[in-house]
């Protein structure tokens, strides 16, 4: 549907900018066109610049030096030459109904409420969202959310969509879905540019690829990086020694006495690894975090250790992270970071320090040991968070979709330390994800929670 | 929504102890009235639980002696009884409702920006649970047991409280950002969706 001749909705020319305080520019002479119809996917490694490039083309600058020029294809004053959808579509949907929620850049155009039904209707049937307008939102699965905020996009009559990880987000189901959405809109000559690190499920809509390079430079072609050895697992040597993790016929009900899931069976031996993937909403969280002890279940047993689950009783022996674990940092230094745990569980401070340099060389972020973790890039706040669950040496970790955001070579990274620790020091690891395609080499068993059943 | 913003507004000039009692009456005729059971009241009451320890916490801190203690408590039971009314009411009304109520006293951008605080509490408040489970077993002495003593209570503050106000600027940051994206601002008036 990419049309050569017609006028381009997109034109940057010499973009280059720099956030405040930076000692170069993260992006450096970016010139790019996008055409009606036309879906270019941008890849690069984490921290490139993708979400800020995307913010830029969206007419979202973040604070900082932007250089250049930018021109859109002219528009009314009733639409909006780009629309954006950036990560996590729970922080960007603002209303409680699904019509409200498509409405809402209709009420910042001050339409009239009379007209606003009608076009919010055809913004919803243009990408497949057969809900009544009044909706609650929440009820909503995360592709729907996606889809939602697609057509709060499409009802401002944006001719050139900017959306900003869908894979970091939803499950093959919701991808299947979006796949279709952009095909249409791409045959109604709307521009699509995805930001994306796993762009396999869409590869049939995408006609380019761009790579952002680490050194900000943007050229033709996609990024893969360079290919890291994933961990090889042993054969699994931990069927004699006594479980770290006994699960047995647990059951799950959500605050409207729902079943999430039921008769969850599930045993871990040291060193043991094992992933549970599935859907967005199948209860994955709320499996780990009944595991960890913070949630009863309705029927059923947990036992770490030998032990009920009892975050008291855990410390220092299990060791949870949940998705976006730069949310805990808290400390000045990447090196008090790490410590803290090794303080709390009171030990001397020549093994603290033995420790906390083995998790950080572990990590690779030996050399940041002195910096603030809080002015990290999101993939390095990721390794500092990692290190500090890491250096009390649990005997049971529980990770929570610990890749989402990470592209696929620090993405291999972290799974490779986390096998050689799981090795080295016979650790348990339980991690879940939504994406059941993921290489799962490092994994002793995979497992599947889907239709309320662990399998 | 009427009815609860003047019960939060009258927690604001509720400074004596039988004022205190008497609104916190009204509150509760007004939860029985919504049909919001004792279940509601309940989960409020242990928010109102934590609430109270920060703020007697931050005072034995500022004061450094007992004396504060009643005052830190009056300051905790009024917020209570500010948030208490609107946290029962956006249960029950729409926020699109909600914000039709809201435009008819307050400017259009103002009344949008008051519903979407409201309707973001339940997910910041999640967002605190995480952080919070994730630095129990980090070995902060922050579960309830530990909190009686107050020298974890510098835990509390440095490994929950602190991660939890960056962690809320940056859900504003973000909701502010997605409502710039659609137009939010753009003119000087708004217009509400006229549904649910």
């Amino acid at each position: 549907m990419q049309c050569e001749n017609q006028e381009a909705l997109l034109r940057c020319e010499d973009i280059s900018f720099t956030y405040p305080g930076a000692a170069a520019p993260l992006l450096k002479n970016i010139s790019l066109t996008l055409r009606p119809g036309q879906c270019c996917c941008l890849t690069g490694p984490t921290g490139s610049g993708k979400t800020t490039l995307a913010r830029i083309l969206g007419g979202l600058a973040p604070d900082g030096a932007c250089e250049g020029s930018l021109h859109y294809a002219p528009a009314s004053d009733q639409s909006f030459p780009a629309g954006l959808v950036l990560q996590d579509p729970d922080v960007q949907l603002l209303a409680s109904s699904v019509g409200a929620e498509v409405a809402f850049a209709l009420e910042n155009l001050a339409l009239d409420p009379a007209a606003m039904p009608g076009r919010v209707i055809a913004a919803l049937d243009a990408v497949g969202l057969a809900k009544p307008t009044a909706f609650p939102v929440d009820k909503l699965s995360m592709g729907q959310k996606y889809r939602l905020l697609t057509a709060a996009l499409l009802v401002m009559e944006s001719r050139l969509l900017i959306l900003d990880e869908p894979g970091a987000q939803l499950d093959p189901d919701g991808l299947a879905h979006m796949q279709d959405i952009l095909r249409q809109l791409k045959h109604a000559g709307i521009a699509i540019l995805l930001c994306e690190h796993r762009p396999e499920p869409l590869l049939e809509v995408i006609d380019d690829f761009w790579q952002l390079s680490a050194d900000g430079r943007l050229t033709a072609g996609r990024w893969t990086g360079d290919p890291l050895q994933v961990h090889t697992r042993p054969p699994n040597p931990a069927q004699s020694k006594p479980a770290v993790l006994r699960v047995a016929g647990l059951c799950f009900q959500d605050t409207q006495a729902q079943p999430v899931w039921t008769n969850v069976d599930l045993t871990l031996r040291p060193g043991e690894r094992a992933a549970i993937t599935g859907p967005n909403g199948t209860g994955k969280t709320t499996l780990l975090r009944c595991i960890a002890g913070f949630l009863s279940p309705r029927a059923g047993t947990v036992s770490i250790m030998d032990g009920p689950p009892e975050p008291a009783r855990l410390r220092g022996q299990v060791g949870l992270l949940f998705q976006n674990p730069e949310k805990q940092l808290f400390e000045n230094t990447v090196y008090d970071e790490v410590a803290f745990p090794l303080k709390r569980l009171g030990l001397p401070a020549q093994e603290r320090e033995e420790r906390v340099n083995a998790a950080l060389e572990e990590c690779g972020i030996v050399h940041m040991a002195d910096a603030s973790p809080h002015l990290l890039s999101y993939g390095q706040k990721h390794l500092v968070a990692l290190a500090s669950v890491l250096a009390p040496k649990p005997r049971l970790l529980l990770l929570d979709d610990p890749l989402a955001g990470l592209d696929d070579v620090r993405s291999r990274s972290v799974l490779s330390t986390l096998s050689r620790w799981s090795d080295n020091y016979d650790m348990a690891l339980l991690v879940t994800g939504h994406e059941p395609q993921a290489n799962f080499s490092w994994a002793h068993r995979v497992l599947r929670l889907e239709g309320g059943r662990l399998a | 929504m009427a009815l609860a913003m003047v019960l939060s507004c009258l927690a604001f000039v509720s400074r004596t102890l039988p004022l205190l009692l008497v609104l916190s009456a009204a509150n509760i005729l007004v939860l029985v009235w919504l049909r919001r059971g004792p279940r509601t009241l309940k989960r409020e009451l242990r928010t109102f639980c934590w609430q109270t320890l920060i703020i007697l916490s931050l005072y034995l801190l500022r004061f450094r002696s007992m004396d504060g203690l009643w005052a830190g408590f009056k300051v905790s039971w009024q917020l209570f009884l500010a948030m208490l009314p609107v946290m029962a009411v956006s249960k029950t009304v729409s926020q699109a409702a909600a914000v039709r109520t809201l435009s008819r006293i307050l400017p259009g951008q103002m009344a949008f920006v008051l519903s979407t605080c409201i309707k973001f509490v339940p997910l910041l408040l999640a967002e605190i649970k995480n952080i919070y489970e994730g630095q129990v077993l980090r070995g902060a002495r922050i579960l309830p047991r530990d909190l009686v003593r107050p020298w974890h209570w510098p835990d509390l503050l440095h490994c929950v409280i602190v991660p939890s106000i960056v962690q809320g600027m940056a859900l504003a940051g973000n909701i502010a950002l997605a409502a710039k994206a659609r137009g939010f601002g753009r003119s000087p008036r708004r217009t509400c969706w006229p549904g649910m």
